[in-house]
């Protein structure tokens, strides 16, 4: 699954989720919903600075997850295997489910390289039965 | 008895009296960060580091 597959599946799951935005690992914006919005931009911008923030403030380790509540809503940042989701939720969220729902849609971009690589073991399995067959 | 029932409308009218005039109203404001060492800290309006963090948050939300 692509990085905007993953997000729209995002924004089926949640109703608390009204912007995300999904990030590579050079900062680069892969998908947003809306979709070129200039509140996903300001989403992406955010993550950043919250994270630089958020690694300013605490441990000097890596921050794999950043939320801030607030009266008028509240930003959510997740960080995982060098990509970063971020989402914007209505005020009072359920903090937990939304934590939990960007960390599924950060694994199912993930999955996509496995998944190539099962395929190309099973090929190279068909191409030595012969072999085997033949000795 | 009457004592006991006119001592409990007492206890339930003060604490309504206290949570309509006295308790924090509106949504509780926080910010939370997790690390990968699995290290955690909770950030409220008077901790430091905290209105740092929102400001960024606010520019999100927008208005």
């Amino acid at each position: 699954m692509d990085a905007a597959q993953a997000l729209t599946e995002l924004m089926q799951l949640s109703t608390q989720v009204e912007t995300a935005v999904v990030l590579g690992a050079d900062g680069t914006a892969l998908a947003s919903s809306p979709e070129g919005s200039a509140a996903a931009s300001a989403l992406a911008a955010s993550a950043h600075e919250l994270l630089s923030a958020a690694s300013d403030l605490g441990s000097k380790q890596e921050v794999t997850r950043v939320e801030v509540e607030l009266a008028d809503g509240a930003v959510f940042v997740v960080s995982e295997g060098g990509r970063t989701v971020a989402a914007r939720t209505s005020p009072e969220p359920a903090a937990g489910l939304v934590v939990y729902d960007l960390r599924t849609c950060l694994r199912s971009i993930e999955d996509e390289p496995k998944k190539k690589r099962t395929a190309r073991k099973s090929k190279s399995e068909s191409e030595a039965k012969p072999e085997g067959e033949e000795a | 008895m009457r004592k006991l029932i006119r001592l409990a409308v007492l206890v339930a009218l003060a604490v309504w009296v206290w949570r309509r005039f006295f308790a924090p109203s509106g949504p509780e404001e926080r910010a939370g960060i997790s690390y990968a060492d699995g290290s955690s800290i909770v950030l409220e309006p008077s901790s430091p580091g905290f209105e740092r963090l929102a400001a960024i948050a606010r520019r999100a939300i927008g208005p």
